[in-house]
Formats: structure tokens, sequence, C-alpha cells
């Protein structure tokens, strides 16, 4: 059952860390004022977050609560590197987005897009917090890194300013119809990424989760909800909209990694990472394919969600689709292979395949012409009520 | 202060059976055609400032009301209580004219759909809410500190629960849990 606890006293690392934290909110852009009241808070619920060790070769052994009580250092590296990742990506999007609060659509949707920056930051704390409180010299070290890059697609960005990690995170967010779909698609892999951790092997880590899970669930909600607003009001063509479903889904199954990932399978050797069903499968885990069964299950979700998005379609309008999962893959066994949206082997030359490609995804043809949708009441109406 | 007297009476044993059930009783309640989610769905987007007289209907229509016989002024006086109440203030109720004090399903509802953060008082959600300890009396009336206790109840709720109690739906958190705790008071 959920019991958060809030940290009310920081050390002076994580107040140090702040103080980094607020100059890197002017140098990316977003002003601290659009805060309004809102505080940011580190939150653990330890009552979720188990009490042995759930899985892998330390299975049914007590969490490591502190540093120390983590047996090899290799294991201290993973688990520092799986919450820089995490953090990466969390003030990654707030880069990516920021710029769109001026043109939002509706008041309910800049609120919306406003919380969600503030909840993606308030991670990003938690991240920090993790690794200055627990991992010494070397966390505080990771922490800083983390408001050194800047996502590529950040409009604010110094000449030597180094990227964000993942792919996903350094895609331009141009406009309010790629920021439902990274709400939908990508702060879904967030959710599965979250999750996995949730059962980890270092407390600290997996308790920090329960309350990350719980904002999540409003992005997502935010994204599919927002798919499904401009696929009622019909303004969009489903065809156009295909075109940046292809985008994303592409993007977000790249999250996922590299197929028989041995960083993967060490991380469930150490227990630090499960797999998004853990606590509930039953099946001994396949460990030479576990970036695979998770993309899996979430291809599955987006599959179930696009039914409830076609439910809402105008007469006349083609049902949109999930693309393969070998369409368009920069990561994994189908990176670089031509298949098409299909996931048919595709067959045709260089130039077919340009073709092929700029049709599938959006092109600065196709951006134009959402510029001037962008002129109409393009999105389902709907009032932010309090 | 309200908020830590209610957090250290609360029997948080008692609450897990329900928090690891509110997807599944949210779906049967709420999904339900009796229900009438499409219905609902329709008020998220079509209720919006300025109020009019036809939300009031419509709102009506979907709590399953009869027609409401007021006099102008009094649909005055609930239009200006719904713009200027701001959660958690429940006390705006007691300046109510007696014939829309004395209907509080009514009310409920308006404000459900004008201020998501304000909840339909419903008797199966009041018996879920009994089912985990928290003892609402039962009342017709928009009494302000009973209806304020039952929304509350219902917030801290949305406070405790886990996050695999917050399935990703496209209605407000607090239909989300007003509707399963109906599911679980009606399994009572």
């Amino acid at each position: 059952m959920g019991s958060t606890k809030i940290v009310e006293q920081y050390r002076p690392n994580f107040e140090g860390w702040i103080q980094q934290f607020n100059e890197w909110q002017s140098r990316i852009g977003f002003e601290s004022g659009w805060l309004g009241d809102y505080q940011f808070e580190i939150k653990f619920d330890w009552s979720i977050a188990g009490e042995r060790i759930e899985f892998g070769d330390f299975e049914g052994m007590p969490k490591w609560e502190r540093r120390m009580q983590v047996p090899q250092q290799n294991i201290r590296d993973a688990i520092i590197n799986m919450v820089s990742v995490q953090g990466d990506t969390e003030f990654a999007s707030v880069e990516q987005q920021w710029h769109l609060l001026d043109s939002a659509p509706t008041e309910y949707d800049r609120k919306s897009a406003l919380r969600i920056m503030c909840e993606e930051q308030r991670h990003g704390w938690q991240m920090a917090y993790v690794l200055c409180n627990y991992f010494g010299d070397q966390g505080i070290r990771e922490a800083q890194k983390l408001l050194e890059r800047n996502s590529s697609a950040n409009p604010v960005r110094g000449e030597d300013d180094r990227p964000r990690l993942l792919g996903s995170f350094n895609e331009p967010i141009n406009h309010w119809l790629d920021f439902f779909m990274f709400t939908h698609f990508i702060d879904r892999d967030g959710k599965f990424q979250l999750k996995m951790l949730s059962t980890s092997s270092f407390k600290p880590l997996a308790a920090s989760m329960g309350p990350m899970l719980k904002e999540e669930s409003f992005h997502l909600g935010t994204g599919a909800n927002g798919i499904r607003r401009i696929v009622t009001q019909g303004v969009i063509p489903c065809a156009l909209i295909q075109k940046y479903v292809n985008k994303w889904v592409s993007t977000g199954l790249d999250l996922f990694g590299v197929d028989e990932s041995t960083s993967a399978e060490w991380a469930y050797v150490y227990g630090i990472k499960g797999r998004y069903d853990e606590r509930d499968n039953e099946v001994v885990a396949d460990r030479e394919h576990l970036n695979e069964e998770s993309r899996s299950l979430y291809f599955d979700e987006l599959n179930k969600e696009m039914e409830a998005i076609n439910a809402r379609r105008k007469d006349g309008e083609p049902e949109l689709f999930i693309p393969s999962d070998k369409f368009n893959r920069s990561v994994g066994k189908f990176k670089g292979d031509r298949h098409d949206l299909r996931g048919n082997p595709f067959e045709g030359g260089d130039e077919d395949w340009e073709q092929y490609i700029n049709d599938s995804l959006p092109g600065d043809e196709d951006e134009s012409q959402l510029l001037e949708f962008f002129k109409e009441e393009w999105i389902q109406y709907r009032e932010w009520k309090e | 202060m309200m908020q830590a007297h209610a957090l250290l009476s609360i029997d948080r044993e008692q609450l897990r059976p329900f928090f690891e059930r509110v997807p599944e009783l949210f779906e049967a309640h709420h999904g339900h055609e009796g229900q009438d989610p499409e219905g609902y769905q329709e008020l998220l987007y079509r209720v919006y400032r300025p109020y009019t007289n036809r939300m009031f209907d419509m709102i009506d229509e979907w709590m399953g009301h009869g027609h409401r016989s007021w006099h102008s002024d009094v649909e005055r006086e609930v239009l200006l209580m719904l713009y200027a109440i701001r959660y958690p203030d429940t006390l705006l109720l007691e300046s109510l004219s007696d014939e829309v004090y004395l209907d509080i399903r009514r009310i409920s509802g308006y404000l459900h759909f004008m201020k998501h953060t304000y909840t339909i008082w419903d008797e199966d959600t009041r018996k879920g809410l009994a089912r985990l300890g928290i003892k609402i009396p039962n009342t017709d009336r928009a009494d302000p500190f009973i209806y304020g206790a039952y929304i509350s109840a219902i917030e801290l709720l949305k406070e405790l629960a886990p996050y695999h109690s917050f399935m990703e739906h496209d209605v407000p958190r607090q239909r989300l849990f007003q509707a399963a705790l109906a599911g679980y008071g009606r399994e009572g």
C-alpha cells in the first residue's frame, strides 16, 4: 500500500546540486516562475519497495539500503548508470518541451504540459538525490552531469553542449502533435522503465519508483487523451497523424535497447532491474532476451491503446495502426534493415526505399500542412477544472 | 492538521484489499452500461465556462434526476456558487437556498463536472468508504461538513493509494476512486 515519505532535510551536497539545478533552469530556457507554487520534493514509498532481493543471483538476500552493502563495485557502477540514464531522460524532456507552452491549443493543455514538466523535473531531482545521497563523490559527479548535457532538441543550446544520452530525447518536439505523440509513446516507455526498476535490489531506487509511477500515469493519460481528442475532432487527417505515429513508435521501440543485451542480463543477475511484470510473472526469466520481452509487452500495449484511439475516428477516415517493430529501427536486430510498415521485407532499390521512407515519415511538407491545420480548431476543446 | 488527524486514525491494512482492486472495481462500475460511460465522457468536454442552464440539464440527465423547478434567482445563486467555490472549500454550500440545500446528489453532480476535485455524492460510494472504516453519515442535504468529509476522504485515499491503483484512464482521478468505491460498496 502506498505510504509516501517526503525527505525534509537535505545534506549539503544535495543543497549544492539544487543551486546547480536553478542555474540549469535559466540556462535551458525554463522560467522558474512557471512553476507557480509547485514545490520539488524527494519522495520514497518504502512500503512497496520489498525487503528481500526478488530475482537474480542475490535473490532472497536483504535488499541493499546503502552503497557499502552492495557487494561489488561493478554492481554499484551498474546502479549509478541506471539512475543516471533515468535522470537524464527526465531533464531532457523538459528541454525538448518547454518552448511549446506559448502555443498551447487550450489552457487545459498548457497546464497539463506544465504539470508534466514540473513532475519530470521532480523525477530528475529524485534521481539526483539518489546519486548524491547514496553514491559519494562518484554519485555527485554523475548528478552534476545530468545538468550539463542538453537535449539536441532544445532551441536554447550552446555550441559545445553535449546531447542527451538516448535518441528519443534528442528528437525535436516541434509542435503539439509531437508533444502528444511523445507523452503517449515515449512516456509509456518511461512507465516500463520505472516499473522495471520498482523491484530493484537497491532499495532507495525501488522506493523512488512508486511516487514517480503515480505521477507518470498522468503524463501517459495526457498523451493518449490528446491523440484521442485530435482524432475525435477530425481536422487533422488520420493519414497525416499516421506518419507521426510511425516516427514516434520506432524511436520508442529503440529505447528498450539492443537485443540479446548483456547489460540487461547483468542488471537482472544483480537484481537491479527486473522484468516489467516481475512480481506477477511466474515463468523463469529468459535472461538473454530481457529487452525483447519488455519491448514485446510495450508493443502489445501500444496496439491495445490504438484500438481506443481508432474508436474515435470520423466516418471515412482510415484506421490508424502501430507500425511493425521491424520498421525504421536504429537499435536492435532490425537496425538499418529495410522493412515496410507491416513488417514485410522491402522490395525495391535505394531510391524506392528513400521514397517509401519519405512517404511514411513526416517531412517538411507535412510540417507545413500541420501548421495550416493548427490555425483551425484542431483538437477537441477541454477546460482545465481544478 | 485535519489531514494529520485522518492519517493517524486510518487503518492502512483495511485499505489494502481495496487498493489492489481499484482498476477492476472502476471498470466494473464506471464501465457498466447503467452508468453510461459515453455520456460521462461527453460531459467532461461539454461542460465548461461560461456555465449555462443547458449544462445543468445535461448533468441532470446523466445523473438521472428529474426536472429541477428552481426559480431563476436560485439558479443564479447556484451559478455564482459554482464560479466562486475552490477546493477544499465546502462552506459556500451553506449559503444556498433551501431547495438546493436539500439535494446533495444534484449539487454534487454540478460540482463534479464543473470542478473535478469535487466528487459525486453516491450511496454505494458511502458504503464503500464505510467498508474501509471511514463512516460518513447519510444525508440528503448539501451539508458542507458531511459532504466535505466525504470528498476529503476520497482525496485522502487518492494520496495513500499505491501507483498500481492509478490505471491510465481519461477520467479525473476523483471519478476513478469514487466509482471504484461505489463498486466496493455494492459488494459489501
